[in-house]
């Protein structure tokens, strides 16, 4: 190969890494930023994993899988889960300063209140038990 | 309230990466021509309103099995808009890269995979969220409006999908 599609190469690898960093700092900024609005839940109990969950009454995806999946964890789980159910249309601030933009979106915290993960679209129960590291709990 | 039509994600996020890739490979090869392919399939596409292409998705990637099908209850208009505001991107690039303008030209063929990898890998269709926008300012020929619950150019999430 010649210099010139080296090169070509060379800027292909920066770009798409550079893209792909890019996409990775921005979920981490989400999780940093997302941690600093918890506590500010007069519901949020410190000490127990939770999952803030986004949600609006007219969410068709929210109502026939993320809700469902949601009540079967807590049905499992019981007081050792706690969830924070936030409806969007009604607290559209809320929505905005966790950076939500579309739902059903999940933040998943440990039991110290770390973010772990955050879901954009609907999480499936197992990857929600993953992330908050309780995959003994199969369900 | 508009009728929403199933639409297969599957076919869409396909065209997108095959897309990106043949344009990866026009720029590693330089080669202005491939430019000029992707973008005559853009405007196939987006005359006969199907992905440019679903076809990779349909006689190769699904039958194969390696791709399920992914409907959702989606507004086809936003993403035909999308593909022909891709195919003004793309023709753009071919007419500087034939005209002396590389620089400009390659600028504008990686603005199209930038924007093809958010809609695929990301979910946000830039071109479905301007046709939204146009439709909320009144735009003539621009009437449908984001399905419930989504945000405009958002991927509708799983829920409306038929398996």
């Amino acid at each position: 190969m010649n210099a010139e599609v080296w090169e070509r190469l060379l800027i292909t690898g920066i770009l798409v890494g550079g893209g792909a960093v890019g996409y990775l700092l921005l979920n981490r900024l989400l999780l940093k930023r997302a941690v600093n609005h918890l506590a500010r839940f007069g519901a949020y109990r410190p000490g127990l994993p939770t999952i803030v969950y986004f949600t609006t009454p007219t969410c068709a995806p929210c109502l026939t899988m993320q809700r469902p999946i949601i009540e079967r964890l807590q049905t499992r789980l019981g007081r050792w889960l706690q969830v924070i159910e936030v409806d969007a249309s009604i607290h559209p601030e809320v929505a905005r300063a966790w950076g939500v933009i579309s739902v059903p979106t999940t933040f998943v915290f440990d039991a110290v209140g770390r973010p772990r993960s955050v879901n954009h679209g609907v999480a499936s129960a197992e990857t929600l038990l993953k992330q908050l590291d309780l995959e003994d709990f199969s369900i | 309230m508009d009728e929403l039509k199933n639409i297969d994600h599957s076919a869409i996020v396909v065209s997108q990466a095959t897309m990106i890739v043949l344009n990866l490979i026009a720029f590693v090869a330089n080669q202005p021509w491939l430019v000029v392919f992707v973008a005559a399939m853009m405007l196939f596409g987006t005359l006969v309103g199907s992905p440019a292409f679903g076809f990779v998705y349909r006689l190769v990637l699904q039958p194969l099995g390696v791709v399920r099908p992914h409907l959702l209850k989606d507004n086809p208009e936003p993403h035909r808009f999308a593909q022909g505001l891709g195919w003004f991107f793309m023709s753009t690039a071919a007419l500087c890269l034939f005209l002396g303008l590389p620089i400009l030209g390659w600028i504008l063929v990686w603005m199209v995979i930038f924007l093809a990898a958010l809609n695929a890998f990301g979910g946000f269709c830039l071109g479905c969220f301007i046709y939204y926008w146009l439709a909320r300012l009144g735009a003539p020929g621009f009437v449908k409006t984001p399905p419930s619950g989504v945000f405009p150019g958002m991927r509708p999430r799983r829920g409306s999908d038929e398996r």
